[in-house]
């Protein structure tokens, strides 16, 4: 690709930063109508129990109160749909239970919503709840995996016997059977991956506002206005998605969780239509942890045969994933998709992977930066180390060994995956050059000198991404001659503004602050598939650069009709059309003046539908250093290179992995949802929940080994999620690395944090 | 309901306000200034963080009340007209920024560093001194350089004023 001052490639500032460094950014709970009530929602104080609401006559009487919704409000609405049911083994689709906008007279979890109190302010909202009397009456509790599989545990809901949700078979079991039972080696492990919080910054928020012509402008932090327009209308009020317009402004963050429908949208929507008057919701950061999706929360059981010389020969997976009480919007899609990552970058022939859903008295669990993708990585990562320390061999021979050579790419996975491109033992090497890999025995002695043990270790990842359905982008001229942008997706912070600017400008040779870019507001375009999946800028980025290819030549096609120039002599540069080395040019501002400038010649639209997913890869290494008088571990160094295909914007690259990789190292060190075994919260703040601080995270060493992806025109590979994907395996690794040196020790758990270590270490003879 | 009366961002304010509402409260809904976040409810976050005489502290765990007379500095006071604050521009720079929700906290917490602590701030020291503030989307590296650079650019701006 010609390379443009401000096109792809280049690294440029954001422009939608003087925004936000100036606090003029605009986020929905930064929005208020005139006239709006505040809503607040009463939630269960327990994780499983039966209830009858009592009288409201006293809630409604207290100064303020607009309204007291309960379920007999709202039974008429529908159910908040599982958009992504995974199919049992014997082909039949389990049936999800009922979750409805307000439950009847039973809850599941903790801080379930019971009622919505609407009232002039908050406080009066807040007093009235407490005035509801609700007579509970305690059911016995499966607070966690463990708990859902015992034999005997009682039942969360009673139409899933076993608490079994769905029990899915990916892979050729007899085959792999049949493997297994002839190999030289059978390895296995069983890993947790742990339950985690998004925790974005900006927690959730709705302001529902109805319209004389009885719509409703529905404003709202998400990740696609679209989706959440079209469920609430097709599934909740089963009415036409046109009598809502939903707008999303600025979001604080979002990480997979923002995606989905939750209860107070459908309840403040119905609230406003009520009381003909707006309505806020607004949650705080406690009810974050009750009231949006949680993320990972697995039990995995693996095993790997092998022959004598340490390949690979087949693997098998059981992955028990929580969904807690309810089915979220794709809850049991997300160890699904995992699953089908399951070789990883391995040439294993023969695997299945058998992925159970289970139940449990806890907050419905459904996407999370990476969803399922991390869990898969983190899962054979962790194991091939286990492996190698099992057989006596070097991890990275065993790798090098076992990994999909690239002269065999495209490659299909044992679960139908075909990777396009990839070279792991490229990014492997080149990462454990910068980590100086081999002079770690030095530096491992130095540390103990001083009493601290060091450990270092790796992940390598492949996984899948930006696939799926096209996503239509419109560009058009305006009489300014500068350009607009409008697409369904939506930034979270990724810098959508910028990138999506610099496509255009790969095209049109504009600087980024003449290309406007409009998401978020379901008027502007048809449709949306939202951001998620690591997708906006292969997918959506796909169809701006061919929008804004197509709107160059239509430029150009005006231009030489007044030029009177052939349009092979034409180029584009600075917000003009030139006579190739003349000075004679038309601006575009003149263009859009021209009289057969006609709309259909200044706006175009074009979508790319993704063959494939595409496969971004790379290799994480950590370096940490303990000391073992308090367990306390600091990641010393950590270096990344990573396969994105091609790189749009270096600066928002390395972003998105710094960040991406913060969480997983996040989750491996630190980070933990935990409840009792009454299914109490024991994690509900910033208090109890450990989230990564400065002083927690490394510096990090982030370099590209791209090979292009070779199922979309621009070659990229999607870059979202990936070093979340990548960074929980290798510190785990390290960790273990170290203790395995000390003492032996051959397998911790996530989060591997100080309490942790100093009780294995201690525990270890 | 009581009267509070402080400065912000240079201009006297007043209002009547209930004795219990903070002071994110108070610049967020009755000054309209909304680029002061709120990201937590147990004083842990920073995105919440403005100056009060001077000194950063977390307007989420303030009164109002107790800002009588006060001299209040948020997000929206620091860029002079069209020129930005150093620190603004170094986070802008240095991509010290992804959702932006953190922002405004992290840029009025790292001028306080600078103001305890100098112009010339170590990584580690920078780390250490952002334990009040929390971001979900950057992994940190990027608000360090950023704090960093514009500890560097106010030193310089100082020196070349005095
Ligand atoms: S809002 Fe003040 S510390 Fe979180
Ligand atoms: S930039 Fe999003 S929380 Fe810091």
């Amino acid at each position: 690709m010609r390379p443009m001052k401000f096109g792809m490639g280049q690294a440029l500032t954001r422009v939608e930063d003087h925004r936000f460094i100036t606090g003029s950014g605009h986020y929905a709970t930064d929005y208020h109508a005139k006239g709006e009530l505040q809503a607040f929602v009463l939630r269960s104080p327990y994780a499983s129990a039966t209830f009858r609401m009592g009288s409201l006559d006293a809630a409604r009487a207290m100064p303020g109160v607009a309204a007291v919704i309960t379920h007999v409000d709202v039974a008429h609405l529908g159910d908040l749909p599982c958009q992504a049911p995974v199919k049992n083994s014997d082909g039949s689709t389990p049936r999800a239970p009922s979750y409805p906008v307000l439950p009847k007279d039973r809850v599941f979890h903790v801080g379930e919503a019971v009622a919505f109190i609407v009232a002039e302010t908050l406080n009066q909202a807040r007093d009235a709840a407490e005035a509801i009397d609700i007579k509970w009456s305690a059911m016995p509790v499966v607070s966690e995996i463990a708990d859902a599989r015992k034999k005997g545990a009682p039942l969360v809901h009673e139409a899933a016997p076993g608490n079994v949700a769905f029990d899915h078979l990916m892979g050729d079991k007899a085959k792999t059977d049949a493997v297994f039972a002839k190999a030289a080696r059978v390895v296995s492990l069983d890993v947790v991956n742990n339950r985690l919080i998004a925790n974005y910054m900006e927690t959730r928020s709705i302001v529902a506002e109805p319209k004389k012509d009885g719509k409703f402008l529905i404003t709202l932090g998400s990740q696609g206005s679209h989706g959440l327009r079209n469920t609430l209308a097709k599934f909740i009020f089963k009415t036409d998605p046109a009598n809502f317009r939903v707008v999303t402004p600025d979001v604080g963050g979002g990480f997979g969780t923002k995606t989905f429908m939750y209860r107070e949208y459908p309840l403040a929507v119905f609230a406003a239509g009520k009381l003909g008057r707006p309505v806020r919701w607004a949650s705080d950061r406690t009810e974050h942890f009750f009231a949006c999706a949680h993320g990972r929360d697995n039990l995995t059981r693996c095993e790997m045969a092998l022959d004598e010389r340490g390949k690979f020969l087949a693997l098998r997976v059981e992955i028990d994933a929580n969904m807690g009480a309810y089915l979220s919007q794709y809850g049991p899609y997300i160890p699904w998709l995992g699953a089908t990552m399951l070789t990883g970058v391995y040439d294993i022939k023969a695997g299945y992977a058998r992925v159970r859903g289970l139940f449990t008295n806890s907050v419905p669990f459904d996407a999370y930066r990476g969803a399922g993708r991390p869990e898969a990585a983190y899962m054979l990562e962790r194991f091939v180390d286990y492996i190698a320390d099992e057989i006596g061999m070097d991890r990275i021979k065993l790798r090098k060994l076992n990994f999909i050579k690239p002269a065999r790419m495209p490659y299909k996975t044992v679960t139908g995956r075909v990777y396009d491109t990839g070279e792991f033992a490229g990014h492997l090497d080149r990462a454990m050059e910068i980590a100086e890999w081999k002079g770690f025995p030095a530096r491992a002695r130095s540390a103990r000198k001083v009493g601290k043990l060091r450990g270092i270790g790796l992940g390598v990842y492949i996984e899948a991404c930006g696939g799926g359905s096209p996503e239509p982008a419109y560009v058009s001229l305006e009489k300014d001659g500068t350009a607009t942008v409008r697409i369904g997706t939506q930034s979270n912070g990724q810098g959508h503004e910028t990138a999506y600017a610099q496509l255009v400008s790969q095209h049109l040779d504009l600087p980024l602050d003449k290309i406007r870019v409009k998401q978020g507001d379901t008027n502007d375009t048809p449709t949306g598939l939202g951001t998620g999946g690591s997708r906006s800028i292969p997918v959506g980025g796909s169809g701006v650069m061919k929008a804004a290819e197509l709107l160059a030549t239509n430029l150009k096609t005006l231009a030489a009709e007044k030029l009177e120039a052939g349009i092979g002599d034409l180029e584009i540069s600075g917000g003009a059309v030139r006579i190739a080395g003349t000075d004679r040019r038309i601006t575009f501002a003149e263009i859009a003046a021209l009289p057969g400038a006609k709309k259909d010649m200044l706006s175009t639209t074009a979508a790319f539908a993704p063959p494939e997913a595409t496969y971004p890869n790379g290799t994480h290494v950590c370096e940490v250093e303990i000391d073992p008088e308090t367990g306390e571990t600091r990641i010393v160094n950590f270096v990344i290179v990573d396969d994105f295909g091609v790189t749009l914007n270096p600066i928002l690259l390395a972003g998105q992995i710094h960040g991406g990789a913060a969480q997983g190292i996040g989750q491996a060190m630190i980070e933990r949802y935990v409840q009792d075994e009454n299914g109490q919260i024991l994690t509900a703040s910033f208090l109890d929940y450990a989230m990564p601080r400065a002083d927690d995270m490394p510096s990090f060493t982030f370099e590209t080994r791209n090979v292009p992806s070779t199922t979309n025109a621009m070659g990229l590979k999607g870059a979202g999620e990936a070093g979340t994907i990548g960074a929980a395996p290798a510190v785990v690794n390290a960790i273990v690395d170290a203790l395995r040196r000390a003492k032996g020790i051959s397998h911790v758990d996530m989060p591997a944090n100080a309490q942790t270590i100093w009780e294995v270490l201690r525990s270890a003879t | 309901m009581p009267k509070v009366s402080m400065t912000v961002n240079g201009k006297r304010v007043s209002g009547n306000v209930d004795a219990r509402t903070l002071l994110v409260d108070f610049l967020r809904n009755e000054q309209r200034l909304t680029g002061t976040h709120v990201g937590c409810d147990t004083s842990q976050c920073g995105a919440c963080v403005v100056h009060v005489d001077g000194k950063a502290i977390k307007s989420c765990t303030t009164l109002a009340l107790s800002c009588e007379g006060a001299n209040v500095t948020t997000i929206e006071g620091l860029a002079n007209g069209q020129d930005l604050h150093p620190m603004q521009a170094a986070f802008r720079a240095h991509h010290g920024l992804q959702c932006g929700f953190c922002t405004p906290g992290m840029i009025m917490a790292a001028i306080d560093m600078v103001n305890r602590l100098g112009f010339n701030l170590s990584e580690e020291t920078i780390r250490e001194n952002l334990d009040g503030n929390i971001c979900r989307c950057t992994g940190y590296h990027n608000i360090v350089k950023a704090i960093q650079a514009g500890a560097a650019a106010m030193g310089g701006l100082k020196v070349a004023a005095e």
